[in-house]
């Protein structure tokens, strides 16, 4: 793929996640307050935006849940690192369902009462799948576009 | 519109349906979009009986057009539903919307054109059962999340029916 292309990419996700955290900057962009109702209901499409599971911090809350806003930070440091990597080798899906292992136990164990919703564990456990998810869109989208080269 | 595109319109049109359906919604475009970008494809395939490897520009395309369709039918049903029952989920959510808004540290007049714009937009719902701007943003919400979702359905879904039809070969 090409460096051009995995700016976009970057770029892409990286204006995604600002939208996630717009609550933080109104106070600093008023006129953000505007785009909030509607930036509101596109992340609601995505995430059920439960309240008790958003990060709130200065009473400022994000769009997302914690886990989602660890998977896209996990996919925007991991297509960061990757304008940085000629080409990729994975044959194997096995990375894949390893690093998605951490959230399935999280959300098993808080769910049968193990113990109480961790937003620490979930943002963690979502940075963890974030960060190898993209990884393997990448790959594929390198695979079709060579195929089709 | 050019009739090898009727599989991607049937499929839109089905994904616009079930985008309003209690429950089935709750899915969002992220797993309805996809999944009706790569049905689109198949049936395209079953119809013309045209196995042969899929190029990715055809599943852009595909994807593209499933969202759009999807996005414009989504809207309508929308608009139809909020036009009868004067309610709708912008209407229901809407004081805790105002709880949050309240909550911003930014300037009242500021607050306060923010909270008149979506007082607004409810008043005329809930007393005509339709408000353009409502209609607006809701369109182009649509069309933006379905676009994108119908196009990395139509990539993915060219990656699997090229490794299936290979594996049938």
């Amino acid at each position: 793929m090409s460096l051009k292309a995995k700016f976009v990419i970057s770029f892409a996700i990286l204006l995604w996640i600002l939208g996630i955290f717009i609550e933080f900057v109104i106070p600093y962009f008023n006129q953000l307050s505007y785009a909030y109702p509607f930036l509101s209901r596109i992340y609601s499409t995505v995430c059920h935006q439960q309240v008790e599971k958003l990060i709130v911090f200065d009473n400022h809350s994000t769009l997302v849940c914690s886990r989602c806003s660890g998977i896209y930070i996990g996919g925007f440091i991991s297509s960061f690192i990757l304008l940085f990597v000629s080409k990729l080798k994975i044959k194997s899906g096995k990375f894949m369902i390893f690093a998605s292992f951490p959230m399935l136990i999280d959300v098993f164990l808080y769910s049968i009462g193990a113990y109480n919703y961790s937003k620490i564990f979930a943002f963690i456990t979502g940075v963890i799948f974030g960060l190898v998810g993209i990884v393997y869109i990448y790959n594929g989208f390198q695979i079709l576009i060579e195929k089709n080269e | 519109m050019n009739k090898k595109y009727i599989s991607p319109i049937i499929f839109g049109f089905v994904a616009g349906v079930l985008m309003v359906v209690p429950v089935i919604k709750s899915l969002g475009c992220c797993l309805l979009l996809p999944v009706a970008a790569f049905f689109s494809l198949m049936l395209d395939q079953k119809a013309n009986n045209d196995y042969t490897k899929l190029d990715i520009k055809k599943g852009v395309i595909f994807g593209l057009i499933t969202g759009l369709v999807a996005a414009f039918f989504g809207t309508f049903f929308d608009f139809l539903i909020t036009l009868i029952t004067h309610k709708n989920d912008f209407v229901i959510t809407f004081p805790k919307l105002i709880e949050t808004i309240n909550s911003f540290p930014v300037d009242k007049l500021t607050k306060e054109e923010v909270i008149g714009i979506l007082s607004g937009i409810v008043e005329n719902i809930t007393e005509s059962g339709f408000s353009s701007i409502y209609i607006i943003s809701l369109f182009v919400k649509n069309l933006i999340m379905n676009t994108i979702f119908g196009i990395l359905g139509g990539i993915i879904g060219v990656q699997i029916l090229n490794s299936r039809n290979k594996n049938m070969e």
